[in-house]
């Protein structure tokens, strides 16, 4: 691993000709917890001047918290940081700034209310003691905006009426002025279209040419590609490893972004399928269109599709959360308009969300709370309150979950703990449809081969399993059909058997090809 | 406590005992419900006036020759009816507690000086003063009344699924309607009772007053968000228990009566008061702050423990395949 960064870092560096070969951000075996995951576990990385650093990976890998990190929003447990080559304490947002970090977000902080050069010199105005020298702040915007191509923008204007490219000019403009030295970008492609993608693109060239490192997060592989010298994995927390981007195709990015150590741990698919529980006939929502769902008993159906492809999305409508708009939803042999969650529950479909610690646990409350959370519900008898402490008891058994007792705040469980406990809230109210909503996010290799185990097991039991996951090896592992979804829109179903690369296409699309600006 | 006994000779006599607790009894009513409220991450500022427009409805239609115990359930029921309007500002139009109940706050207070714009001491029947001022046993019954509510309360809290949706919500209201909890008949609900039970320590107020007073209850609001703070419910939702509710209202009680008797301007005693909330919220503030930390620590030793089951159980699928 190690030569594989060392090796990979020297020809980059040596194809852009940029000879200092001293990193200006170096992160070393930082490690940081919260509580039920380990977010980053020894990660080592440097970024080099005048690179664009490529950070991919999926949801939860680490980079996010790497990023708060290094913005001075979170504190590592451990390891060092050095900017420059001297250890450097990122104790605020402000320190931060302080050392040449800049960081640009897809929530941008601007404020609406504020010409441009009142964004753009936020914090550092130009006056004379006490009043802002206008013309001069004008003057120094439109220079820095110059520099990046957008010298089109008034500085008066304010920054209300911009597009969101504009706003993110804006942004960097502001980190120009600082003299940031590494500009980070958290997923801002993901909110522009084409042409203002080709736009920030040329904005970080020009970042480039003046010799400051871009660190560029993206789940957009064709774009990493495009603009990258340099592209770190991020996975569970750890890095993979670094790489020049011309040594690694997109495919081998996918391959490394997720593994595939666990694939031995799935069950075998000689599931029996029984009766239709559940049919979509073109069911659209205000996110989702066109969806065909044929919900099986003892079926796994696999939802595969990028972050944001409405795959989330399409959980809701089935679970009564999100209206459906057009098209048919038939439970058990009936058409259904489910005005709310509590409709769907009471036609036997559950939903393990994917935000588990914001909408499955109630982390404060004990284990047995949080596991008969819904079993309450229908079971108001006069000696509940025992029924429910055995039924907690008999899950955490049954389910083997880890904790000390069942009176323990659930969020003192781990992650895979936590949603063994999801899972249970259910499995009390024995539903004949369940919908999991990344299941295995942010939980270890064992805890992930016990999902999968159980999720066989349920649907052996005769309950119909409908899976969202972002791991794709997990799903082409786990399902009998894979059903694709590419922007809201529903692609199509392609057999469990189905390669990697045939979801992939369908779930990518024909990429807006950024190769026209190259 | 040691201090005002100290300080006082009259602090710890059985006169000043039943004095204090008769005054803590409307606390306890009313503190008991609002603990309801901000276990379900709630908040009900509209108490204080609720209190004086119950109290002096209870007066009015009293005076003007209604039934006793009528009157008491009416004004009983203008206390539901400011709850559910609390509740359905909250529930139905999302506005938030702190707005709604402080606009509440203000509509009470006014609609108690349009019944009666100074207090209401004449025409009230002989056995108005009755539940207010006598005694069962030797206990007054505005405590015996406190000590039922609580207790109702308390069962409620820890005995009841609702009890359960409430902590819940207060917990995580996404998790919990994800989980079919009918969060906005909860919610409404712990509201119409915060109603409710201010209506009854209305009339328990008055009628140990002995008059309907538009004036009551200013400031009663805060000395029960004291209370419940006191009592370790946490401002954040989803944490408290009724009993330190209880011994809350005690605290808050206890505090001014006895800087009442060591002679301590009445001025002082609000400085008194505002300082044991901050300090109460401050504390809670490090509290939780410390378990969060003792929190991280203890999962990390649960995980390695875990780790090491974890491999085996690998192993052993890897082998069955």
């Amino acid at each position: 691993m190690v030569n594989e960064v060392q090796d990979s870092i020297g020809p980059s560096s040596m194809r852009d000709s940029v000879i200092v070969r001293e990193p200006i951000l170096e992160v070393q075996s930082v490690s940081k917890r919260y509580p039920g995951v380990l977010a980053l576990d020894e990660v080592n990385l440097a970024v080099f001047p005048g690179e664009v650093h490529c950070w991919i990976g999926e949801n939860g890998a680490g980079k996010s918290t790497l990023i708060k990190i290094l913005a001075g929003a979170a504190s590592s447990d451990s390891g060092t940081i050095l900017v420059s080559g001297r250890i450097v304490n990122l104790t605020s947002p402000h320190v931060a700034q302080q050392k040449g970090l800049s960081f640009i977000f897809q929530e941008l902080s601007v404020v609406n209310g504020l010409s441009v050069a009142d964004n753009i010199l936020l914090g550092n105005e130009i006056s004379n003691g006490t009043a802002i020298r206008v013309k001069a702040s004008e003057m120094r915007a439109k220079e820095l905006l110059t520099r990046i191509g957008f010298g089109y923008l008034n500085p008066s204007r304010k920054v209300s009426g911009l597009s969101t490219a504009e706003k993110q000019a804006v942004m960097v403009a502001r980190a120009l002025n600082l003299d940031a030295r590494v500009i980070f970008m958290d997923e801002t492609t993901a909110s522009l279209d084409r042409d203002e993608t080709v736009q920030l693109f040329s904005v970080i060239q020009s970042l480039k040419s003046e010799g400051r490192s871009i660190v560029f997060v993206s789940h957009r592989l064709q774009e990493v590609k495009h603009i990258a010298d340099t592209v770190t994995v991020f996975k569970d927390g750890r890095v993979v490893g670094t790489y020049a981007t011309n040594d690694v195709s997109v495919s081998e990015m996918v391959r490394l972004m997720v593994g595939r150590d666990i694939e031995h741990a799935f069950p075998a698919k000689d599931r029996e399928f029984g009766e239709v529980l559940m049919q979509a006939t073109s069911l659209s929502s205000a996110k989702v269109r066109d969806v065909q769902l044929c919900v099986r008993s003892g079926k796994i159906i696999g939802v595969a599709g990028l972050v944001g492809s409405g795959r989330t999305e399409l959980l809701r409508v089935l679970f009564g959360l999100d209206p459906v708009t057009v098209g048919e939803l038939e439970i058990v042999g009936q058409s259904r308009r489910l005005r709310n969650c509590r409709e769907a529950m009471g036609l036997g479909i559950g939903l393990v969300p994917e935000d588990r610690r914001g909408q499955g646990i109630v982390g404060m409350r004990s284990v047995e709370e949080n596991i008969t959370l819904t079993w309450t519900l229908q079971n108001r008898h006069r000696s509940w309150k025992r029924d429910s402490v055995k039924l907690a008891r008999n899950f955490v058994e049954s389910l083997r979950i880890r904790t000390p007792s069942i009176g323990k705040q659930m969020e003192l469980l781990s992650g895979g703990n936590q949603q063994k406990g999801i899972v249970a809230r259910w499995l009390a109210v024995r539903p004949r449809i369940l919908l999991l909503d990344e299941p295995t996010k942010g939980i270890d290799v064992g805890a992930k081969a016990e999902m999968y185990q159980l999720i066989d097991k349920l649907a052996r039991e005769g309950m119909a399993v409908v899976v969202v996951s972002s791991d794709l090896p997990e799903l082409l592992g786990l399902a009998d059909e894979i059903a694709v979804m590419r922007e809201g829109q529903f692609m199509g179903i392609l057999p469990g058997s189905c390669s990697e690369e045939e979801v992939m296409r369908l779930a990518m699309g024909h990429i807006p090809s950024v190769e026209v600006v190259a | 406590m040691a201090v005002f006994t100290s300080m006082s000779d009259r602090f710890l006599t059985w006169d000043n005992m039943q004095n204090v607790t008769r005054s803590a009894s409307t606390v306890v009513i009313v503190g008991s419900a609002v603990t309801l409220v901000m276990i379900a991450r709630g908040l009900d500022l509209s108490v204080g006036s609720v209190l004086a427009a119950c109290g002096v409805m209870a007066a009015f239609l009293a005076a003007g020759g209604m039934n006793l115990w009528l009157s008491y359930l009416l004004a009983i029921c203008l206390g539901a009816a400011f709850g559910a309007f609390n509740g359905a500002l909250v529930v139905g139009f999302k506005v938030t507690p702190i707005i709604a109940t402080l606009g509440t706050l203000n509509i009470a207070r006014g609609m108690a000086y349009l019944i009666s714009p100074s207090a209401i001491l004449v025409g009230l029947p002989d056995d108005w003063s009755l539940i207010g001022t006598s005694t069962v046993y030797g206990l007054p019954i505005p405590v015996l009344i406190a000590v039922v509510v609580a207790l109702f309360f308390g069962w409620l809290l820890g005995r009841t699924v609702f009890g359960r949706h409430v902590y819940a919500i207060g917990g995580n209201e996404e998790a919990a309607r994800l989980s079919g909890v009918n969060v906005n008949r909860v919610l409404f609900r712990v509201y119409l009772m915060s109603g409710v039970a201010t209506g009854l320590g209305a009339v328990v107020l008055t009628s140990r007053l002995g008059s309907g007073d538009p004036n009551i209850g200013i400031g009663f609001e805060f000395e029960v968000i004291v209370a419940v703070i006191l009592g370790g419910t946490s401002l954040a939702g989803g944490q408290g228990r009724i009993a330190g509710t209880v011994i809350g209202a005690l605290i808050v009680v206890f505090l001014g009566n006895g800087l009442n008797l060591i002679g301590v301007e009445p001025f002082w005693q609000y400085v008194a008061q505002g300082v044991a909330l901050i300090a109460a919220v401050i504390l809670d503030r490090l509290a939780r702050q410390e378990r969060a930390e003792a929190n991280t620590r203890e999962i990390i030793e649960l995980e390695i423990g875990h780790d090491g089951i974890t491999n085996v159980e690998k192993t052993t699928v890897e082998e069955t395949i």
